[in-house]
């Protein structure tokens, strides 16, 4: 058994092969064109497309490397850098949303934009509707709990049913990604400084700005690892409630530059199991 | 935080989900994450190593390839390796049916570097391999498999289309042939 155990060893050491630099990236480079080719091939099935590019929304979320997070659209509101120290405390907000018991929040991606997309977030449920120019598109249910999704695309009258095949490291840093109170948390982890106040939408708040590419690089997975050229990303804070009311970024990765709004911010509020409940109308077919 | 970020390991059911999903990244990711140890399962299946990239290279080529229809409930390692198994015998029939018989490995150029050469590999890996080329296929993917992909027996029965006791007996008379055949040829 020792001389099995050994010589499994050795097989396993010296029976390595290894791709030499050039052959390496050659043969990467070959892997990614097909997938690339492939992907602009036209397919039979337009529905599965339809669903492939509604999902890749949700895979964006991960592949954008933080994109997920927050973005500011620079200019968007005059920013009023005033010599006023502000009232609010991270730390306190940071310990605001971490108790706060749901959230309902709107995602955008450039200011004006037609699609947006409303979020209702538990701690362990979630649920999007994303809407087009006013009209809803899709929705998104996710259990994290019971790892299941289902999505409805509204005008294909079809809906997804899945199962979240995550570990359980995975699906705490998908919940983080998706968690404005985690990126709250990673604002207040970030070299920041104080912005003073102006009011949003009627709310008075003080700001915080911070350009640490950590920001969107937090918790996020090595194969995301992506070059940050740049960030700029605002928080404001209400300083009546001192919840977040506005949360953007811009950030520029690998040259390009990437927008989201995070806004309409509803904090610590009950979310009746009922919202989380898909709600499949019965004309709709299983995709 | 940082930290984390940089050492934190992908987990290959999200690697899944998104590439299910299209994700470039992950495709890469996957790439990445398994080139190597799939050209060392080729490498001692074909005991050559041209074939052994082009092996790996055609199954990757199919694998990205396949994002739209791809379905997958088990193990994405298992996955790769299997396709490379169903190709790496491919492979051989050919080369059996031309009764063609690959002696000696193709070099690379005398003074090429590290980087130039298409697949770098030690001397040991060389009589591994040769000694595996001795093996009888079935005990050859056996071995390599269970040894070198840390597939299970069960996994390896199912991909041999035999019980777990004929992948089991063939696993051991292929580690037995194996050790008597490099006796001495290797170090500790």
């Amino acid at each position: 058994m020792k001389d099995e155990r050994k010589l499994q060893n050795i097989i396993d050491r010296e029976l390595d092969v290894r791709a030499g630099d050039r052959t390496y990236n050659r043969m990467r480079q070959i892997v990614l064109d097909a997938h690339e080719s492939s992907k602009q091939k036209p397919s039979a099935a337009r529905l599965t497309i339809t669903r492939r590019l509604t999902m890749r929304k949700q895979m964006i979320k991960f592949a954008a490397a933080g994109v997920i997070i927050a973005v500011v659209i620079l200019g968007l509101f005059e920013i009023i850098d005033t010599d006023n120290k502000s009232g609010i405390v991270l730390a306190d907000v940071v310990r605001k949303v971490e108790t706060s018991r749901g959230v309902i929040y709107r995602e955008t991606h450039a200011n004006n934009d037609p699609k947006y997309t409303i979020i209702h977030l538990s701690p362990t449920k979630y649920r999007s509707e994303g809407y087009q120019s006013g009209e809803l598109w899709i929705t998104m249910y996710e259990d994290r709990a019971e790892r299941k999704r289902v999505v409805l695309l509204h005008q294909q009258k079809g809906y997804v049913k899945e199962e979240m095949r995550l570990t359980e490291e995975d699906q705490r840093i998908l919940t983080n990604l998706m968690n404005p109170a985690k990126w709250v948390e990673n604002f207040q982890s970030c070299d920041y400084r104080e912005l003073g106040q102006k009011t949003i939408e009627g709310v008075l708040c003080e700001g915080f700005e911070t350009t640490d590419p950590a920001f969107i690089g937090v918790d996020v997975p090595p194969e995301l690892k992506l070059k940050i050229d740049s960030l700029v990303a605002h928080l404001w804070v209400s300083v009546e409630t001192g919840y977040p009311v506005l949360l953007e970024d811009e950030a520029t990765v690998s040259g390009k530059t990437s927008f989201e709004s995070f806004d309409q911010f509803q904090w610590d509020v009950e979310l009746e199991p009922s919202v989380f409940e898909p709600n499949i109308p019965p004309d709709y077919e299983q995709m | 935080m940082p930290g984390y970020y940089e050492s934190k390991m992908i987990e290959d059911e999200f690697l899944k989900w998104k590439f299910k999903r299209g994700s470039r990244e992950a495709l890469a990711r996957i790439y990445e994450k398994y080139v190597h140890s799939l050209l060392s399962l080729a490498m001692g299946l074909l005991n050559d190593p041209n074939e052994a990239e082009d092996v790996v290279q055609d199954m990757f080529v199919s694998f990205a390839q396949s994002a739209d229809s791809f379905r997958l409930k088990g193990s994405l390692r298992a996955y790769l390796a299997t396709s490379v198994v169903n190709r790496a015998r491919d492979r051989l029939r050919r080369r059996y049916s031309l009764n063609r018989r690959m002696d000696k490995y193709a070099t690379a150029p005398p003074d090429a570097s590290e980087a130039d050469k298409p697949l770098v590999y030690g001397e040991q890996c060389e009589q591994i391999s040769h000694a595996l080329a001795e093996l009888p296929c079935e005990q050859r993917e056996a071995v390599v498999l269970k040894v070198k992909q840390n597939m299970t027996l069960r996994q390896i029965a199912k991909l041999q289309g035999v019980s777990i006791s004929t992948a089991h007996g063939r696993y051991r008379y292929g580690l037995d042939k194996l050790r008597a055949l490099l006796d001495g040829e290797i170090g500790p």
